[in-house]
């Protein structure tokens, strides 16, 4: 079967067993190594991508069901060349990345939430975490940064996902 | 990759086309949260699939003064929207808001929760039980209607020849809620559900999920609780009713045993009946 997508704001197309999960083509046909294939059973978040500007599982997205999508991936996120999404930016500024194994799924299912949710109080930000596991446990300072990016925001009086996604 | 396989696919667009698809054999595809988890457990994937993603009135969430019917394909996370603020459906509201993890109900739809035979921890059953919802099938003779409880008792027969395709609701509730007791404060399966609504007649309907194999109403402490009408839904006499018509047979799973899951059922009672008493329609 042929499946055709955007990946990342280009045409793609895939040709083969539509029950393969959206991770394993990005992975190892697309080499976005980014998205991360931990539990592959939709706790731990680490293969988080969008589709359609939807934070999802990518392991558990099977890509027949993607025909047709947008997705969008860590990488396009913010490419090299590129400024920082503004909650990637806040991140770093916080130095809230450990071992980074969580991080891109956890940035795709952020950017999302405050996109959607400028006005999120501290406990919907750790809601929206609920799907995102961190081995390092360093949630508070992730929602100390997400947090502040929405404060930050608020202030400029933009919209996060306006600003880059 | 994944080993070639020459899988057949259909996206159906219409049901007719999805139907003509399942008499070929091909397995219904939801949102794949279920059934993509299969090799994990050491089954393989079907070898044919029909999605019905596609199918609009299977992805529609109809409200009417009297009633609502929600199409199979419907999301938790559209359901939850939906319904958001509709009296009577906190339950089933809190259920869809709940179940799983935010990225897990965006994609898990109402119709995948309710055919996953093996799984017993689906929030939806037993919300869905409490507002004595009828389930709209597909079969190969024609539409078919049937009540929940009846579904899930007998789903594993039905499902070999039809498709889940509606939910219908009436508006005959006047407050509902959703009680979970997972291991860790939200994400991971649920040891024991407790789903209980008032309808208009002041009578609790009380429904379990997780504890059995298969989510079921709790009939005997409904009956209980009716006895006593002025104090019906006193917390602590609700839960003490739970404890004594405590008629479910845990089952062993990696999250619990069987006997913890039947034992925190009473305190699961008692929070529902608090929460129940907060709701607007009985505050």
């Amino acid at each position: 079967m042929t499946v055709t997508f955007q990946l990342n704001g280009e045409d793609c197309s895939f040709h083969g067993d539509p029950m393969t999960p959206l991770v394993d083509i990005l992975r190892r046909e697309r080499f976005l190594t980014g998205t991360k294939a931990v539990c592959r059973e939709g706790f731990c978040g680490a293969c988080t991508v969008h589709v359609d500007d939807e934070a999802v599982p990518s392991c558990l997205k099977p890509i027949g069901l993607v025909q047709g999508c947008a997705v969008t991936t860590i990488e396009g996120l913010s490419s090299g060349n590129q400024a920082l999404h503004p909650l990637q930016a806040n991140f770093e500024a916080a130095d809230a990345v450990q071992c980074g194994m969580c991080f891109p799924g956890m940035v795709m299912s952020l950017s999302a939430f405050v996109r959607d949710n400028p006005h999120a109080s501290r406990p919907e930000i750790k809601a929206a975490m609920v799907g995102n596991i961190c081995r390092c446990t360093g949630y508070e300072r992730i929602v100390d940064a997400v947090a502040d990016c929405l404060d930050q925001a608020r202030k400029a009086g933009q919209s996060v996902g306006g600003i880059h996604v | 990759m994944a080993p070639s396989v020459e899988r057949s696919f259909t996206a159906a667009s219409t049901l007719e086309e999805a139907m003509a698809a399942r008499r070929q054999g091909a397995v219904v595809l939801a949102g794949g949260t279920w059934m993509m988890r299969d090799p994990q457990r050491g089954v393989d994937l079907p070898e044919a699939v029909v999605a019905l993603h596609r199918i609009p009135a299977l992805s529609k969430v109809e409200i009417e003064p009297d009633h609502v019917v929600i199409g199979a394909a419907v999301t938790h996370a559209v359901l939850g929207r939906a319904l958001h603020g509709a009296a009577g459906f906190e339950g089933l509201v809190a259920a869809a808001e709940n179940a799983a993890n935010p990225g897990i109900r965006r994609v898990a739809t109402v119709g995948g929760n309710l055919c996953a035979l093996d799984f017993a921890a689906a929030d939806l059953a037993p919300a869905l039980l409490v507002c004595e919802a009828t389930v709209e099938l597909e079969t190969f003779e024609g539409p078919k209607l049937l009540g929940i409880s009846d579904f899930l008792k007998d789903r594993h027969a039905l499902l070999a020849e039809a498709i889940v395709t509606r939910i219908h609701l009436r508006r005959d509730l006047v407050a509902s809620a959703h009680i979970r007791l997972p291991l860790r404060k939200a994400g991971d399966y649920p040891v024991a559900i407790v789903s209980l609504a008032v309808d208009k007649d002041k009578r609790c309907r009380i429904a379990v999920g997780s504890v059995e194999p298969v989510a079921r109403r709790w009939t005997t402490l409904e009956q209980a609780m009716r006895a006593g009408q002025a104090s019906a839904l006193d917390p602590e006499r609700a839960a003490g009713l739970a404890l004594e018509h405590n008629d479910f047979q845990g089952r062993d799973g990696r999250e619990a045993e069987g006997w913890y899951r039947r034992q925190v059922l009473p305190p699961l009672v008692k929070r529902g009946v608090a929460a129940l008493l907060k709701t607007g329609g009985l505050a």
